[in-house]
């Protein structure tokens, strides 16, 4: 009876400490996953990864989410692999507290292919992706204004710490804007390492066109992105100043002339009258002497 | 108009008319020295106030950055507001020839010329840097309501002291030449001065009529102006509760209602105070209620206006605003307000007993005071649901609440509004005598005459 007493009583202490348990209806548990677990489905639930759980969940195995009640589980943790491929789904679906729902903002097969990607760290698992440890790297790049181009030499270390070419790697491009790096595109290295980038001619900069590039080589490399010196490769930011369109509350500068008009005509009407009450008042005091 | 009476009696009318109304400036008793007191106590702690505040800034407001616009504007509001009896009082009845309200024409003025100097005084009192005053005119956009709003307040503050001097400068020769002996002598220089050598010949009657004559009309557009441009600071934006066309008329409205409850608890007080019960009488208590009551009605009208249509859509953010008005936290105020500042009042007028003097002046206090509660629900409702969400902020940059130095300043408008008043009141006759004898028979030569 006793033990049943503290049972209770831990089971209620528990309840209320510590996170919650997520429950699943049963239904939903045991629906099988209907996308393949292989290479591409989970590379493509990595990209989703990157874009929508990383700012929460943190890098995999670094247990280095956002200190949230409840936590966030790292991917790799035991967790997160507790559950069923239907359970997963359904957390991913609807959400709970800290954790948003997804059925509005991700596909249904794609929030499978985040099963999948989850999977791809479950132990029992052969790993379809495996992240090889980053290489150190250097870029050099330089932009030309004419041609509206950046060239970019991409190297790495090799094995013997040797620096060689880094050929076929695809290096990222961005602009950096007021919130960030805008991501504008993306060009392969060719044999040599080397990389042009056209510019598209769409891009826009600041109010003199300048743009400030920034070059990436992604992920599995270690290096510093390069930025470039501001250049001008981009279309002049359009600056519309609200001020000056033709609206009735705008600066003194391009006051509407009849709003000028109409105040000025009341404010010196009612002046002027008083002036000539203030008038009055003087002839009354005249009138005052006469007799 | 009585019927002209003889000489003899002309004359001893005018005396007893006289002595009742200089009364207030020859009464000096405890009270007077006691009120003088309390006025200028509540008005210097406030003026000590205003100095925290000019030294530290308007950190030491409630006013943070959403609600930008708190009791000083409501207070501004609330004073442009009483202002605004004068000109119905003082100038529409006068040119539409009622008579009754000519006795309280010159408390109607009391009121206006004191309400808006206070009106201008909170307006300075809201800035952060008074010292910047003179760039409001130097540097104003012509194109702002602001400016027009500074504008009409001082010109109306302007036309409310002539219209308040004029019709007074009979009087002032009347007290200089036939006014008691115990009259301090200051106040006899003061009438000389301000008499401007008045004998009461016919061109200067006839340039005191068309001096009047004229301001009285040139007070109508401005009077309107002035309470129109002050709900156009609101209306000319797209805040959920100031978005509407009617803010206008209904603040006009709302301005007589405020009003003429002032100048009746002013005429109470100086029916009470200097015993002046055959001239504020009650009749004209009777028809100030009636007047209340018209002028509640309308007000009504618009509330049921401004409340009932967008209440009747709900779009997202007015619905957010009417809920907090009408269920959430501004809802007891709100009821309040127009509970008392108009449904209950407007009953109760209804019946001719709570139309004497002292339920009328009881039931005006409830008013006024809804009025300026009113004013506070105007302005700071809105200003707490801005259209973009509130975000990463302080908990104390949601809520606005008056701090101390701001119900300082603002104790300090009433009791320097009241301090006006009063110094007016001591200062010159409460009612227009020549005007009121006049009415009652006595003949212009014999206001001219100097005393035997
Ligand atoms: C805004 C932060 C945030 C984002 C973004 C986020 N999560 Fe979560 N997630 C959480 C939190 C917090 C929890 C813990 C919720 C709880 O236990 O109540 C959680 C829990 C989970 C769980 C359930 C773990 C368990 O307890 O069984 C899964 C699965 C999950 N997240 C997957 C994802 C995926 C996949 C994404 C991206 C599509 C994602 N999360 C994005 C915050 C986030």
């Amino acid at each position: 009876m006793k033990i049943k007493l503290l049972f209770a009583a831990l089971f209620f202490l528990a309840q209320q400490g510590m996170a919650q348990e997520w429950l699943v209806p049963d239904d939903q548990k045991n629906v099988q996953n209907p996308s393949e677990y292989n290479l591409d489905n989970v590379k493509k639930g990595k990209e989703i990864y990157l874009r929508d759980c990383k700012s929460c969940h943190g890098d995999p195995g670094k247990n280095n989410g956002l200190p949230l009640v409840p936590p966030p589980p790292d991917f790799t943790s035991d967790i997160m692999q507790a559950n069923t491929d239907g359970e997963l789904f359904y957390k991913i679906t609807h959400g709970r507290g800290g954790m948003p729902q997804f059925e509005t903002t991700i596909s249904e097969d794609d929030r499978w292919r985040l099963v999948n990607y989850i999977r791809n760290f479950n132990p029992e698992n052969e790993p379809v992706l495996v992240e090889e440890p980053p290489k150190k790297a250097k870029i050099l790049a330089s932009v030309n204004e004419e041609a509206r181009q950046v060239e970019v030499f991409a190297e790495y270390q090799d094995k013997d710490s040797n620096y060689v070419v880094l050929a076929e790697t695809p290096i990222s491009i961005g602009a950096k804007k007021a919130f960030g790096t805008l991501p504008i595109g993306q060009v392969l290295t060719n044999e040599e390492g080397r990389a042009e980038y056209h510019i598209p001619e769409s891009l826009i900069g600041d109010e003199q066109g300048m743009v400030t590039l920034v070059i990436d080589l992604g992920e599995g490399f270690i290096t510093d992105d390069v930025v470039l010196d501001a250049a001008k490769v981009g279309q002049p930011k359009p600056t519309p100043k609200l001020i000056q369109k033709d609206v009735l509350w705008s600066t003194n500068e391009n006051i509407q002339v009849w709003l000028l008009l109409s105040y000025l005509a009341a404010v010196l009407g009612a002046w002027g009258t008083i002036g000539y009450v203030v008038f009055q008042i003087f002839k009354i005091s005249r009138a005052g002497k006469k007799q | 108009m009585e019927k002209t009476k003889s000489p003899e009696e002309s004359r001893k009318l005018l005396d007893k008319i006289t002595f009742d109304l200089t009364r207030s400036i020859v009464k000096r008793d405890e009270l007077t020295h006691f009120w003088y007191f309390i006025l200028i106590m509540f008005a210097g702690v406030g003026l000590w106030g205003w100095g925290i505040q000019i030294r530290d800034g308007l950190g030491v407001t409630g006013m943070r950055d959403y609600v930008s616009w708190g009791m000083y504007i409501a207070n501004f509001v609330f004073f442009v507001a009483i202002s605004l009896i004068g000109f119905l009082i003082s100038s529409s009845l006068h040119l539409l020839k009622i008579k009754w309200s000519h006795p309280i024409s010159r408390v109607a003025e009391q009121v206006a010329i004191a309400g808006v100097a206070l009106a201008g005084i909170i307006i300075v009192n809201d800035m952060g840097r008074p010292d910047r005053f003179l760039n409001v005119f130097l540097h104003g956009r012509f194109a702002s309501p602001i400016i027009w709003d500074v504008t009409v307040v001082t010109t109306y503050l302007t036309i409310s002291v002539l219209l308040y001097y004029i019709p007074l400068i009979p009087d002032l020769a009347l007290i200089r030449d036939r006014g008691g002996d115990d009259i301090p002598k200051w106040k006899m220089q003061v009438y000389k001065i301000l008499a401007l050598g008045w004998n009461g010949n016919a061109e200067q009657y006839k340039l005191v009529y068309h001096a009047m004559r004229v301001l009285m009309i040139l007070i109508i557009p401005v009077g309107l102006s002035i309470h129109t441009v002050t709900s156009w600071l609101f209306a000319a934006t797209l805040r959920s509760g100031w978005d509407t066309t009617i803010f206008g008329p209904y603040f006009v409205a709302g301005a007589f209602v405020a009003g003429a409850a002032a100048v009746v608890i002013l005429m109470y007080a100086y029916r009470v105070r200097y015993k002046l019960g055959e001239y504020f009488e009650n009749l004209h208590f009777d028809y100030m209620g009636k007047l209340l009551v018209f002028v509640c009605l309308v007000y009504l009208y618009f509330n049921i206006n401004e409340f009932w249509v967008p209440a009747y859509k709900m779009k997202t953010a007015e619905g957010i605003h009417l809920r907090n008005l009408f269920v959430g936290s501004f809802a007891p105020m709100f009821w309040w307000t127009q509970m008392t500042g108009l449904i209950i009042p407007i009953f109760l007028m209804l019946f001719k007993f709570f139309r004497k003097p002292l339920p009328l002046a009881i039931i005006s206090v409830f008013i006024l005071i809804a009025s300026w509660l009113k004013r506070y629900i105007i302005v700071i409702p809105t200003l707490e649901h801005p259209f973009l969400p509130v975000q990463n902020v302080p908990e104390h940059f949601k809520h606005y609440s008056p701090t101390s130095i701001e119900i300082m300043i603002t104790i300090f408008s009433f009791a320097a509004a009241l301090l006006i008043i009063t110094v007016l009141a001591k200062m010159f006759p409460v009612i227009t005598i020549w005007e009121y004898a006049e009415e009652k028979g006595v003949n212009k030569e014999i206001l001219s005459e100097p005393k035997k």
